[in-house]
């Protein structure tokens, strides 16, 4: 037999040509990688033991007490406090100004949490509604309680008065809170008052998404398709490099480390490519209502995923064996969870856990989406960069970890 | 094979000391190997003889030993020669459920490895298939799952994988451990065949004596140290007599029986070595004039021969005596040193 011409020129010499067989090595490693996925149903298998362990979280988180939070408003005011007789000319009352006891009301029911208030009666403040609209988008109100023109009029006279509510509806579930909160303030404000409780409460909602779509699968969606891409990308990749047993005898030949791990990620990179297309695509076929662009929200989900693509690889790297793998995993898993904002308000968290919260990655998974899919907002901001941080943090964490890592035959 | 030159050397060791947590693993080693010979590591466990072959295939940081070491003329102490050593060098471990995907086929795995050494596909398929046949890998084996073979055909699939890029040198981590005794002699034979047809430099590092009968030299390692390193015939015949032995089985064998047999006094190198509950093997200088005169000294102290037989010693024999001498000389060392200790106080 020859000597095989392959290696003669092997590894020899300069920069390019070590590159050149580098770079084919991961090429051939990723084929590899292919083939060892095609055969091995076995993370399939866990991915689909999730929806079990989440019904069980489920369980458990709900039988905690829940804890109330303030909902945050801002009221706007276009009560005029004047009066217009019948021969036309305005005259100046000295009726209670009801705008200022309403806001007592405000400040005083603990279901409210007052952040602004707006007086737009004089058209001191025509921005007002403008302005508190941006702040809800950017989620620093959750909702807007606007006071007629004719409130203290209509009041002072023995009509009802009327309170207009704008909840921020892109959170669907939490209507119902915002609306319980505003009653509170006026049951307050009535009673102290002692007004006739006779009042209505007008409701516009801000985000909600068209009618035509099914409320419930929408809401549900928020929530389940960051879940589902973190969690299965996540699932996926956490046995990846510990279960390969044969490393050890690769790295006795002129494969690196660093070209494994390389063809690892590309693997599990193009894998997920193909996941959120599927999910989108199921999502879209049943009735997804989307506000921004479909582009936005596969690159925000697929981000999502890299994340979990990321902490599985670490996790993989980090383990020694399959078991150290799947309780590191478990682990993560019901922290990242808890802590996503899904069960508790992360708000309503001590601050300490708030800061852990929003360091995980789930935690930015719903605000993405939810912006994309009913505020119409963009994948790029301080939550996709955030995740893109996390992910570049583990992944330079796994190459020095397996480069640090003893492999021995 | 005696006459290799300095350009058929593909080994080089010298004055290799290995130290783990400060304490010396390998002590003052050297050797060489030439083209083509197959190398036998002997040696009972912890002496260190997978220590001397992972240094060799660049397992260990240079920061751990010492020395001049040179694989195919490089050095195994530099990073950046790490990957032109490990191509010009192919590994076959002990255990084949830790070191080949067993899900692939037996064709997927060489694909696998070769790609390691960029090679392309078909160019690695064709020097398996010669590599298959050589060791006798049934072909309708080839495309089934590796894990569907019995484990001498997995073991022979992991060989032509260490084989799959032509490489100089093949190391052989305990090639016939967990293989059934009937199976052990095919892999043996098989190596040998392998070495005579691609000329590939062969090391192996055993437990199993029988893995003499195919190597070209021998190295017998204790304690971290090279005690011998030579062809089976030259240490068999550094023996007293060539190595030749008489067979004894005496009755009621014991210590003290042997204790006598050793005051011999016609010949005092005389070595004695237990095989067995009742047998002894006797090694002594002028073997055939001394035979009769033993045979009556042993009767007239006493002790009663059922049988006796002759025979030249195998390199098990070899192995056992010298270990044994060096247990000796070890304990008279230490004696001394407790003598002179006892001096001081
Ligand atoms: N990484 C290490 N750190 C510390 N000590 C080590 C290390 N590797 C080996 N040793 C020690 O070196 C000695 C020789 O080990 P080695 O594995 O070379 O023996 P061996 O001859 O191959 O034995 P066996 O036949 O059991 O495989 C042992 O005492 C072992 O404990
Ligand atoms: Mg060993």
């Amino acid at each position: 037999m020859a000597k095989s011409k392959t290696n003669d020129n092997w590894n020899s010499g300069t920069f390019f040509n070590r590159l050149r067989y580098s770079l084919w090595r991961v090429v051939r490693q990723i084929k590899k990688e292919f083939q060892l996925l095609k055969i091995d149903k076995m993370n399939l298998v866990i991915a689909l033991m999730m929806p079990p362990a989440i019904i069980m979280l489920f369980a458990f988180m709900s039988t905690s007490a829940s804890v109330t939070i303030p909902v945050k408003v801002s009221v706007i005011s276009y009560d005029s406090n004047t009066y217009v007789n019948q021969n036309n000319y305005t005259e100046t009352t000295t009726w209670d100004n009801y705008t200022s006891k309403y806001l007592d009301a405000v400040k005083e029911s603990e279901l409210l949490e007052l952040i602004e208030f707006y007086d737009a009666s004089e058209s001191e403040d025509e921005y007002a509604m403008e302005t508190a609209r941006n702040e809800m988008r950017d989620g620093n109100i959750e909702c807007i309680i606007v006071i007629s023109v004719e409130f203290t009029e209509l009041l002072s006279t023995g009509y009802p008065g009327i309170i207009e509510l704008i909840p921020d509806s892109s959170d669907a579930a939490a209507i119902q809170d915002k609306l319980n909160a505003v009653q509170d303030s006026i049951k307050i404000f009535v009673e102290e008052n002692d007004l006739d409780p006779e009042y209505v409460l007008q409701e516009y909602e801000e985000f909600s998404i068209p009618s035509k779509y099914n409320f419930r699968y929408n809401y549900n969606m928020t929530i389940l398709l960051p879940f589902m891409t973190f969690g299965i990308s996540f699932v996926l990749s956490i046995l990846v490099v510990v279960q390969e047993k044969p490393i050890p005898r690769l790295l006795l030949t002129p494969a690196q480390k660093s070209e494994i791990l390389l063809s690892k990620f590309i693997v599990y990179s193009i894998v997920l490519a193909l996941q959120v297309f599927l999910v989108l695509t199921v999502a879209i076929a049943n009735g997804l209502y989307i506000a921004g662009s479909v582009i936005d929200l596969y690159l925000a989900l697929y981000m999502l995923g890299f994340a979990g693509v990321s902490l599985g690889m670490f996790i993989s790297t980090v383990s020694n064996t399959k078991t150290e793998a799947n309780q590191l995993f478990f682990a993560f898993f019901i922290l990242i969870i808890l802590l996503s904002g899904m069960f508790v308000p992360i708000d309503a968290m001590p601050d300490y856990l708030q800061t852990i919260a929003y360091m995980l990655p789930l935690s930015h998974g719903a605000p993405i989406i939810k912006g994309i899919l009913s505020k119409g907002k963009s994948f790029i901001g301080f939550d996709f960069f955030w995740l893109l941080g996390i992910s570049s943090v583990l992944i330079i964490l796994s190459f020095l970890v397996i480069n640090r890592k003893r492999y021995e035959v | 094979m005696s006459t290799g030159n300095l350009k058929d050397i593909v080994v080089n060791v010298e004055n290799l000391e290995v130290t783990f947590d400060e304490k010396k693993i390998i002590r003052n080693v050297s050797f060489n190997v030439r083209r083509g010979e197959i190398i036998g590591f002997f040696g009972i466990s912890g002496a260190g003889k997978t220590t001397i072959i992972r240094v060799l295939t660049c397992q260990i940081s240079k920061k751990n030993w010492t020395g001049n070491v040179n694989v195919t003329n490089l050095s195994p102490g530099s990073k950046k020669n790490y990957a032109k050593i490990l191509s010009n060098i192919g590994y076959v471990p002990q255990l084949e459920e830790l070191n080949l995907y067993y899900d692939l086929t037996p064709l997927k795995n060489v694909e696998v490895f070769a790609s390691c050494y960029g090679m392309k596909k078909k160019e690695a398929k064709n020097i398996a298939m010669e590599l298959f046949s050589i060791l006798d890998i049934p072909e309708d084996t080839w495309n089934k799952p590796l894990k569907k073979m019995s484990g001498g055909e997995k073991k022979r699939v992991s060989m032509a994988i260490g084989l799959i890029h032509k490489p100089d040198i093949l190391f052989l981590d305990e090639p016939t451990t967990g293989v059934d005794a009937a199976k052990r002699y095919d892999v043996l034979s098989y190596l040998k065949k392998l070495n005579r047809r691609l000329g590939t430099t062969m090391f192996l590092i055993t437990h199993d004596m029988e893995a003499a009968l195919i190597v070209d030299r021998a190295a017998i390692l204790r304690d971290g140290k090279l005690l011998e390193f030579d062809s089976n015939s030259n240490l068999i015949t550094s023996l007293p007599n060539n190595g030749l032995v008489a067979r004894f089985s005496i009755e009621n064998l014991n210590e003290e029986k042997i204790n006598i047999i050793k005051r011999f006094p016609n010949a005092p190198n005389i070595k004695t070595i237990r095989v067995g509950n009742e047998t002894l093997e006797v090694l002594m200088d002028d073997f055939e004039k001394n035979l009769s005169k033993l045979i009556q000294f042993m009767m007239e102290n006493g002790l009663k021969i059922n049988a006796m037989s002759r025979d030249v010693a195998a390199f098990r024999r070899y192995f056992q005596l010298r270990i044994q001498e060096e247990e000796e000389k070890e304990r008279l060392i230490r004696i001394q040193q407790d003598a002179i200790e006892e001096v001081e106080i």
